[in-house]
């Protein structure tokens, strides 16, 4: 039973809202008791996954469409779903603490437990549309947490950053994942991951390929797309720390992970990975280094570690796979302690700059020790748990089948990120704990926080040290079918600290030493003049938001600009446009006409009054003469009703007709008795043309479609079942009062809104009298509304 | 005999169009009712081809007459017909109510209120 993992933590949200009330942060941790029981159903179920095989579940939801609500549990499912609870839980406890003077927190966690279920929804789907389901609602979640603090403009500019840049890669996901279904034949996970062949010799794998990963490159913040993550760090820490840095960006990560068995193996989806994943973790890890921000300097080396892991499954084979699920355990653990660290400093101290932190080691030791735990698992440092991470990355690096050159340039790029790496570690340590006590540690009163806020931070970073020492047996069990899963084949996997001295260990050793010795120009190095701030990603994005948005305003003053006239110019021009030019183009050919000899004089006498009743119409200097020439008009279509073996079109039209004009002469009693010409004489030439245009082209179209036979009429189907099943001689009133009754029961309702509207219009005249009857001038708005009830 | 509808068809669908582009609310009026015409007509070409003499009735003998009209397009011009008489009515209310409250015939004196 999977889909109880995800409703669980759904409906969980509305109980989370007890945490506004006081007493949060045992709230808090009683609330993290959920995300815990998932994390023990989840184990409790994952037998079948230790051995290499899957837990599969399929409930049928829209059958026809071949939508499945189908949930998988492998092995890389596990890891992500152990993650997600395991992280979860300590953040939902941690958040009581961090957020216990907020009673906002019971909001707070609501979302987050959504987010929780939506995240658990993604990693277990078996079916890509399911997936894609929860993946948008992740996005969704994400836009709340982010903009919790809303009324300050900046969460709200990051929110809004995130959701426009990972909905929209949403949206080009969604036609990715499409083509891929039509490729493969199936929407199902399982069924894709096996048509591997078929789909890398498709016609639309290129385009499938290129579609997913612009959701994936979003999602997962890399290049070009990464500036919406540092953005994101408005949200409150233990969002950041989850979503941010553990969970949600990763799902670029994990899809790529999940599809690449079907999709790799092609230049297209391995280089672009290696290439843009190395790009991104280089880039980032340099511009952490330079960062004084601790939760930009976090948020950028998240980037970088997203960039790493896209890179790695470029990289491919055996190390790549095993590196990417190692690399996501060890910095889910190291970086959620970190995040929720930089929380801590930041509660305690009200400042998490650089340059205003200092000298804490004497004030918060025990968040010192934490603090250096996972900061030496971040840095890459033997023994702990990033250590075995890093290993397998080199390795990748050094086995890829993707060339000579791409491997030194992975080696490389591995290398200088390890050296930035040390060097944002050695500045993040030595500014907050070492030194001078600074000026914001002086003005208030600074201790360790209480033990249940650092349990939060604690666990993830004692089991970097742990893992690597006492349980790298346990977690190979975790991480060998997960690797096995990004593989395609089954993988045997066992992590050990010690591979011996091998190329890898010493291009780590020697990025330490460099790392080491540059760490101590690492005030300098981000002191250097950066790039411009127009050159910033989230600059060119608002500016790109900004113009969109001054362009969509222009364009509706444009066509929109408030006159009917123009709008109805506009249609008739679309008309021709869109109609006209292709009926020109393809159409005159099936315009067929012959002459009729049984044409009579009076068909053609009825027919001839028409446009010459339109023509008085349009020339008529008086109201009256308007009304008789319309009338004309009216009568002739009756009378050609008649004539064309339409009895009772002809009797409604001559009763509607005499109705009509008793309203026309009623109403236009009151309007002005002469018309006036209010347009300039070239407009009226414009619309003569417009409407003449028009016209020709309906009477073309009506010559060419009504001569037109190509479809089966429906008429015998009445003619033949009116008296039979409607029990009815005259066709016509057995398909108005049988046949189509829901039409007449419309007509009727069209009919009594319309009633209604006219009595409320003539009503609001009473007690109105005193409403001037004055010209409003256009300049100023009238100074009322004149249909204001009293 | 379609070439006769055709004519009509598009003198009617020209001559409306040229009425609502006018600023004048009466004309306006008169290019709506005019294109209610051009539309009826339209659908009544529409059909299982134009028929003289034969009215989809069906006679004594339990069988309607040979070639007759089809009477789908009639029943769907006549619900047509009656609702665009609802609709022309709506709008001479609304014709009346606004020159009672503007005092003026042109359209442009009516916009001020949409005005982006």
């Amino acid at each position: 039973m999977l889909y109880p993992l995800v409703l669980i933590a759904l409906a969980a949200a509305p109980f989370a809202l007890v945490a506004r009330f006081a007493g949060r942060d045992r709230i808090a941790w009683g609330l993290a008791l959920i995300p815990l029981a998932i994390f023990g159903l989840t184990l409790a179920q994952a037998g079948p996954v230790w051995e290499g095989g899957q837990v599969v579940e399929r409930i049928a939801w829209v059958p026809a469409l071949g939508l499945n609500l189908s949930f998988t549990l492998d092995g890389l499912s596990l890891l992500f779903a152990l993650i997600i609870t395991g992280i979860g839980t300590l953040i939902v406890g941690y958040a009581g603490h961090y957020l216990a003077n907020d009673s906002g927190l019971g909001r707070f966690l609501a979302y987050m437990m959504l987010f929780m279920g939506a995240m658990l929804g993604l990693v277990l789907a078996g079916n890509v549309l399911t997936m894609f389901v929860f993946w948008e609602l992740t996005s969704v979640t994400s836009y709340l947490l982010i903009g919790y603090k809303h009324d300050y403009a900046d969460a709200r500019r990051g929110a809004l950053h995130s959701l426009l840049v990972t909905a929209g890669g949403g949206l080009a996901l969604l036609v990715g994942l499409l083509l891929l279904g039509q490729a493969a034949g199936s929407y199902e996970l399982s069924d894709i991951l096996a048509a591997g062949d078929v789909l890398r010799a498709h016609a639309l794998y290129p385009a499938a390929v290129i579609l997913i990963l612009l959701g994936c490159f979003t999602k997962s913040a890399q290049i070009p797309f990464h500036f919406w993550l540092p953005g994101a760090m408005q949200a409150p820490t233990p969002a950041s720390a989850f979503l941010h840095s553990a969970t949600m960006v990763k799902a670029g990560v994990y899809l790529m992970a999940r599809l690449s068995p079907a999709l790799g193996g092609t230049a297209l989806w391995d280089v672009t990975l290696a290439v843009v994943g190395g790009a991104t973790m280089t880039f980032a890890a340099i511009v952490a280094m330079r960062q004084f921000d601790l939760k930009a300097m976090l948020a950028y080396t998240t980037i970088s570690m997203l960039g790493a892991l896209t890179m790695q499954i470029g990289l491919g084979g055996k190390y790549g796979a095993e590196g990417v699920a190692t690399n996501i355990l060890a910095h889910a653990l190291y970086k959620s302690a970190l995040f929720m660290l930089a929380g801590v400093i930041d509660h305690e101290c009200g400042t998490r700059d650089l340059r205003r932190l200092g000298g804490l080691r004497a004030y918060m030791p025990q968040t010192m020790v934490v603090t250096a735990l996972a900061l030496l698992s971040f840095g890459g440092i033997p023994v702990m748990f990033g250590f075995v991470a890093k290993e397998l990355m080199l390795e990748a690096a050094l086995e890829t089948d993707l060339g000579a050159t791409l491997s030194l340039l992975a080696v490389a790029a591995i290398a200088v990120t390890a050296v930035a790496y040390l060097v944002t570690g050695w500045r993040l340590f030595s500014n907050t704990f070492l030194g001078q006590r600074s000026m914001a540690a002086m003005q208030q009163h600074i201790t360790d926080p209480t033990p249940g806020m650092l349990i939060g931070p604690g666990v993830p970073a004692v089991l970097s040290l742990l893992i690597p020492l006492a349980f790298l047996g346990p977690i190979s069990g975790l991480i060998g079918p997960a690797s096995a899963a990004i593989y395609g084949k089954p993988l045997e996997v066992k992590l050990a600290l010690w591979h011996g001295v091998n190329t890898a260990l010493l291009v780590s050793l020697g990025a330490i030493a460099v790392g080491a010795g540059l760490a101590r120009f690492g005030e300098q190095l981000a002191n250097l003049r950066g790039w411009p701030a127009w050159s910033r990603g989230d600059m060119i994005f608002d500016r790109l938001i900004e113009r969109t948005l001054a362009g969509a305003t222009a364009l509706t003053r444009t066509i929109q600009e408030g006159r009917l006239r123009r709008y109805i110019l506009l249609t008739a021009l679309a008309m021709l446009v869109f109609v006209g030019v292709p009926f020109v183009s393809f159409g005159l050919g099936e315009i067929r006409f012959s002459l009729d000899p049984q044409l009579q004089f009076y068909e053609i006498l009825a027919a001839a009054l028409i446009p010459i009743g339109v023509i008085a119409t349009i020339n008529a200097r008086t109201r009256l003469g308007a009304i008789i020439a319309v009338s004309v008009v009216g009568a002739m279509v009756a009378l050609l009703f008649v004539l064309f073996s339409a009895p009772d079109l002809s009797l409604t039209q001559l009763l509607i007709e005499v109705l009509s004009t008793v309203f026309l002469l009623l109403v236009f009693s009151v309007l002005p008795v002469r018309f006036e010409n209010f347009s300039a004489a070239w407009v009226r030439r414009r619309d003569a043309i417009v409407a003449s245009l028009v016209g020709i082209m309906m009477t073309g179209l009506v010559l060419a479609t009504a001569t037109n036979d190509a479809f089966a009429p429906l008429a015998p189907f009445f003619l033949e079942n009116s008296l039979e099943k409607g029990k009815g001689a005259n066709v016509v009133n057995v398909i108005l009062v049988d046949f189509r009754g829901f039409d007449t029961l419309g007509e009727i309702t069209v009919l009594f809104i319309a009633l209604l509207g006219i009595y409320g219009l003539l009503r609001l005249r009473q007690g109105k009298d005193d409403v001037a009857p004055e010209r409003v001038t256009t300049a100023e708005p009238a100074a009322e509304p004149v249909d204001t009830q009293r | 005999m379609i070439i006769l509808l055709a004519i009509a068809i598009g003198a009617l669908f020209g001559g409306a169009t040229y009425l609502v582009l006018r600023r004048s609310v009466v004309k306006l009026i008169l290019g709506l009712i005019l294109l209610s015409h051009g539309v009826n007509l339209l659908i009544f070409t529409m059909g299982d081809g134009v028929r003289r003499g034969a009215p989809p009735l069906i006679d004594a003998s339990g069988q309607p007459p040979a070639g007759a009209a089809d009477p789908l397009v009639q029943a769907l011009i006549l619900t047509a017909i009656v609702i665009s008489f609802g609709f022309i009515a709506f709008v001479l209310a609304l014709a009346y109510r606004s020159n009672q409250a503007a005092g003026s015939d042109d359209l442009d004196d009516l916009s001020t209120t949409d005005r982006l």
